[in-house]
């Protein structure tokens, strides 16, 4: 049995254990699995890690994350075994310098964790992509989001109540772990990133509430595409990184075209422009020094570039729904992270 | 005899390290404020509007400004060290 360093306490019951927890705030509200020494045992036997193993620093509150920490926040969140090699490299992926943890967990903008995990692992731990990707009823995608959400409130201590100041934060707080959908037409995420197609690997980005889009009578690229538009608008100007997730019908309509990735890019950037002045109409200001300046027709696009769209293809066969995912500090300040696992 | 469920504490506290409090001045007359803004719009206003309310007071050197550049990243410690040895004592503030 591994040796474990944290410290232990002893309950007559299992309802005993989940009230402590919950009342010490060591929970996201949710009743949670005890995670009793053998159960955190059984996680760390699927790693070849060692338990007091650091994988990675929290900064600003200056704390060494372990790799036992993280497997009894797993057991908690209701994970089985075969999942903790996932949830392990994600919570060092959050924990690269370049995403910026401690900001986008206590920010008052209010970003989740969105964790994306491609390869072969994905279909081995029964993770789903499919029908309502982002919503309940797969316990992989459920509780491995879970996971890293509990890491963050328990190892770095930002929960709601003391360092996590979200306006109103949003669902994907809780959980928010998807694969792609098997029948994309196009190359997966990880290819995208320059990994080989039998890699197994887990993405990281710092999503905001995402935004639907609706297009149900277009079949043409173009036409589909320019229904983003107006949900690119509300995410303001200059945007260095933008999750695109194209419904199965949407990209099959673009695909079938003859479009690749690249030109969705293309397009998208080309059409999500707009001048300074209805910038400054809404909420946004291209630059501090140009805020209220009048008449200035001066076009700022939404993106700085196509390669700020990242384009997945997720959800149910049925339906033209996709959707925007604004990422946190203008998709700039957290950059994503992708890991083999 | 009912067995005991034993359960293993999710939590890490934050390294503690030690340190202590640098002497506190008598007076700020003749004394270098290093002005240290945190990144955040209208920090740096913020800092300079204490500073002007300070001066009415005393007569202070020259400030030294500095700006760590991201409000949600420790200062860096090579930045800390050089206010260290050109100021008195360090103004902080967080402005948004």
């Amino acid at each position: 049995m591994a040796e474990l360093s944290s410290n232990s306490f002893e309950f007559e019951t299992d309802s005993d254990v989940i009230e402590y927890f919950i009342t010490k705030g060591w929970t996201d509200g949710l009743p949670i699995i005890p995670p009793t020494i053998q159960r955190v045992t059984k996680f760390l036997e699927t790693v070849p890690n060692i338990s007091s193993d650091v994988i990675g620093h929290e900064p600003v509150k200056n704390r060494e994350i372990t790799v036992e920490k993280i497997a009894i926040n797993a057991v908690m969140a209701g994970c089985l075994p075969e999942y903790f090699p996932v949830i392990l490299k994600t919570v060092e992926s959050i924990l690269e310098p370049d995403f910026d943890l401690h900001a986008i967990t206590s920010s008052t903008m209010g970003a989740g964790i969105l964790t994306v995990v491609t390869g072969p692992i994905a279909s081995q731990i029964k993770l789903h992509g499919g029908t309502s990707v982002f919503g309940p009823g797969h316990r992989a995608n459920a509780t491995i989001g879970r996971a890293v959400r509990l890491s963050v409130i328990n190892t770095t201590g930002s929960n709601s109540s003391q360092i996590d100041k979200a306006t109103l934060g949003h669902a994907g707080k809780y959980t928010w772990c998807i694969t792609e959908n098997p029948n994309s037409p196009w190359t997966s995420l990880h290819e995208d990133r320059g990994f080989k197609p039998t890699d197994s690997t887990t993405s990281v980005f710092a999503g905001l509430s995402s935004i639907q889009v609706s297009n149900h009578h277009s079949q043409e690229p173009e036409k589909i595409l320019r229904s983003f538009r107006d949900a690119l608008f509300t995410i303001g100007p200059n945007q260095g990184e933008i999750v695109i997730i194209l419904c199965p019908e949407h990209a099959a309509h673009i695909s079938n075209s003859g479009w690749d990735k690249t030109q969705i890019k293309d397009y998208l950037y080309e059409i999500s422009i707009r001048s300074n002045d209805d910038w400054n109409q809404g909420s946004y200001a291209p630059s501090a020094s140009q805020g209220g300046v009048a008449n200035d027709t001066k076009l700022t696009n939404v993106a700085l570039g196509p390669d700020a769209f990242t384009i997945m293809v997720a959800g149910g066969n049925a339906g033209a729904f996709s959707s925007v995912i604004p990422l946190w500090g203008g998709g700039s300040r957290s950059k994503s992270i992708t890991k083999v696992i | 005899m009912t067995q005991k469920l034993t359960v293993l504490d999710p939590t890490i506290e934050a390294k503690i390290e030690n340190s202590i409090l640098s002497d506190r001045p008598e007076s700020l007359d003749g004394l270098t404020v290093g002005l240290l803004a945190n990144g955040k719009r209208n920090s740096e206003e913020l800092l300079q509007y204490v500073y002007e309310v300070i001066k009415e007071e005393y007569k202070l050197n020259e400030p030294i400004y500095a700006n760590k550049g991201n409000a949600s990243k420790p200062c860096p410690t090579d930045l800390l060290e050089d206010l260290a040895d050109r100021c008195d004592l360090i103004i902080t503030s967080s402005g948004d």
